[in-house]
């Protein structure tokens, strides 16, 4: 499916050669930092900065008008201001450019009248001269295997997670984010105004890219909603497709008019036409990446029947209770351990101090050795009666009792219990006072393909998710 | 506000909905007394009037209706006091005349509706009728074109559906009704590009079918 999309998109994604367009060899203007970014990212095409008054840049030679660079052009980054940008797409017509982006903002955003005005010529120069336009208003193409970074240098590894934005900051916050918690992203565009390329066209691009597995979406509103609902429709059937809708209350939908010149609809007619589509609709930048990070790291539909284990040392009764509250809240079941599990566990752990239903708390194994702690999350793990195990680890309770030694060996045992059978463990862990251990941690287990959260809540609506797509494709 | 010439009256909107094969109750326009008085003969009693005027928005409050009417001599008099009711509270009223139907056995109400986005263009509401919808707004959307599917999605979707499924020992409503119904209107929306907004409020729903009562079409 949109494979004709695939190859019409390639020149934006893997361009052979960029020029930025508005480079200056001594003020620091956008268009530099492009350059920059690109050179210092190891772009490995060709890179031409375009800047009236020439100079060099980055060891670069900088032209002073597009049509002088010496070589063919497949894509143009544009920071200049809204006056030129008409003079500009003539260049890129005569230069074969495939894409241009632009970066130049004060379109329909901003000026209802003159700004659709203007964008409208700059649609029908692109239609003539066959360039393609990104934006206005708009970062571009984030593409981590091709070495095209965002604006300030983002660049994080290659992986599969594509992602599309309305929004330039919301598509930066996801590309940081992901480095942050090894969401691996595949390719990635923020697309402003769209008045040409626009949503639709980059989720189908994305649907056809063997490299992208899962597709994350972050959008405030479309010019063309039937075809968005066609298009959304036809990429959920192949791909899971995760969407957070900006805009949703009036504060919020009135900020999205200026912001990218959205309309408004009703939420609820967005949140009918994501449940029509077979989306999974997300509200926040959390819920988003904390979504896009459970697809990336585990099967869809394992189902969901969890077991909680709330505690590993002290204070684990009320962590259990808890956590058993957030899960049921937020759609996971939490079903009764077999009579064999709980056995094994009053054995292991003993009845005085231990929650040996579901949720568990193990906290007793801390007078009893890591190997009864090991035997008490293995049994757990293997219950016939569980699909998933979350395991809550408090910082400030464990260091203190199992220091940071005990801790790691905790963690390397989880990490040998994921790989040594197929089913989800998530790691919880909440923020507190022992932040730079905690993130080594998180760092150690997402590399093991661990999902891991702050809360016991977003971990419980991640896995929801992630279940709700595998039943949607299963009651097709 | 809706210019009100855009509105069509009850008797046109059923026909038009009747013609697109959605079930509606079979309603006439009566331009006299005789007239009401001989088709709710042909149509069997009990029946209802309503005042048919382009310039009658709210036709209860105005005195416009009257339910359950049993006999010619019960119509013949309804006839009077609505066209005199009407007369008091609108004088400058245009009046069609009354419209004619046979009064609907008691079923569970249901509402369904259909206006445009400027997204996404038409869309289809459902709920349940009366307090549910207006005070608690207990209603689902989707945007036409509405699948079966996505019919059987929204009417499940909303917090009365239990209601639906019959409780207290009340016979469950037929859901394979409601779906082809809302499928049907989305055809209808499909086809008929020119019409701004649909209203079937109310439409019952029974064991084995459902039929919309009230309808109003708004044109462009």
């Amino acid at each position: 499916m949109f494979e004709e999309k695939l190859k019409e998109l390639e020149p934006i994604f893997y361009p052979k050669s960029i020029a930025v367009v508005g480079s200056s060899a001594h003020s620091i203007k956008a268009g530099s930092i492009w350059v920059w970014s690109l050179v210092s990212a190891g772009f490995p095409g060709h890179i031409y900065p375009v800047g009236s008054r020439g100079g060099r840049i980055a060891d670069l030679e900088i032209f002073p008008n597009l049509r002088m660079v010496p070589g063919e052009v497949d894509y143009v980054i544009v920071a200049i201001p809204r006056q030129s940008v008409l003079e500009l797409l003539d260049d890129c017509a005569a230069k074969n450019v495939k894409a241009v982006q632009f970066f130049t903002a004060g379109f329909s955003e901003m000026d209802a009248q003159e700004g659709r005005r203007l964008e409208k010529q700059m649609l029908e120069k692109a239609r003539q001269g066959n360039v393609r336009i990104i934006g206005p208003n708009c970062i571009g193409v984030y593409c981590p295997e091709h070495k095209i970074p965002f604006l300030m240098g983002t660049l994080g590894e290659s992986g599969s997670v594509g992602f599309v934005s309305q929004s330039g900051g919301i598509a930066t916050k996801l590309a940081t984010t992901g480095i942050a918690r090894r969401i691996n992203y595949s390719k990635g565009v923020s697309f402003g105004n769209g008045i040409d390329l626009d949503a639709s066209d980059f989720l189908e691009y994305l649907a056809a890219d063997p490299k992208t597995r899962v597709i994350g979406a972050y959008l405030e509103g479309t010019r063309d909603g039937a075809r968005l609902l066609r298009t959304m429709k036809a990429v959920a059937q192949v791909k899971p497709l995760v969407v957070w809708k900006g805009g949703r209350t009036e504060a919020g939908a009135q900020a999205a008019l200026s912001h990218t010149g959205s309309l408004a609809s009703s939420p609820a007619i967005w949140s009918a036409a994501l449940k029509q589509a077979g989306a999974i609709q997300v509200n926040s930048l959390e819920e988003l990446t904390d979504t896009l990070l459970v697809f990336q790291q585990l099967n869809s539909g394992q189902g969901t029947r969890a077991a909680i284990i709330g505690g590993l040392a002290d204070g684990g009764g009320g962590i259990s209770v808890s956590a058993g509250d957030a899960c049921m809240d937020n759609g996971l079941k939490v079903p009764r351990l077999s009579l064999e599990t709980r056995r094994e566990l009053s054995r292991l752990l003993g009845e005085v101090g231990s929650i040996l239903h579901n949720p568990v708390d193990v906290s007793q194994a801390q007078f009893r050795g890591l190997p009864a702690l090991f035997q008490a999350v293995d049994s757990v793990t293997s219950d016939t009666a569980i699909d998933v195990v979350l395991i809550q680890e408090d910082m400030d309770i464990l260091l203190p009792i199992y220091t940071w030694k005990g801790l790691e060996e905790i963690n390397e045992f989880f990490i040998e219990l994921r790989s040594r059978q197929d089913k989800p463990i998530i790691v919880v862990l909440p923020p507190g006072s022992a932040e730079p251990e905690r993130l080594q941690l998180e760092q150690k287990l997402l590399a093991a393909s661990i999902p891991v959260f702050c809360s016991m809540e977003r971990a419980a609506k991640a896995i929801c998710r992630l279940n709700q797509y595998a039943c949607r494709q299963g009651a097709k | 506000m809706i210019k009100t010439r855009n509105v069509l009256a009850e008797v046109e909107s059923k026909e038009l909905l009747h013609k697109a094969g959605i079930p509606v109750v079979d309603t006439r326009l009566a331009r006299t007394k005789r007239e009401a008085v001989s088709i709710s003969k042909q149509m069997g009693f009990p029946v209802v009037l309503k005042i048919s005027s382009p310039d009658v928005i709210h036709k209860s409050d105005a005195g416009g209706v009257k339910l359950g009417l049993a006999n010619a001599t019960q119509v013949g008099k309804a006839y009077s006091e609505i066209v005199s009711s009407i007369k008091q509270a609108y004088p400058e009223a245009e009046i069609h005349g009354l419209s004619v139907q046979r009064m609907a056995g008691p079923g569970v109400e249901v509402i369904i509706g259909m206006s445009k986005d400027p997204q996404f263009g038409p869309v289809l509401m459902f709920g349940l009728g009366g307090i549910l919808v207006e005070v608690l707004k207990d209603v689902s959307f989707r945007i036409v074109p509405v699948s079966e599917r996505d019919a059987r999605d929204m009417i499940r979707e909303i917090k009365g559906y239990p209601i639906l499924e019959g409780y207290r020992g009340q016979k469950p409503v037929s859901i394979a009704a409601l779906e082809k119904l809302i499928v049907r209107v989305s055809q209808f929306a499909e086809n008929n590009p020119h019409i701004a907004e649909l209203d079937l409020n109310p439409v019952f729903a029974y064991p084995d079918k459902a039929i919309a009562v009230d309808a109003r079409v708004v044109l462009e």
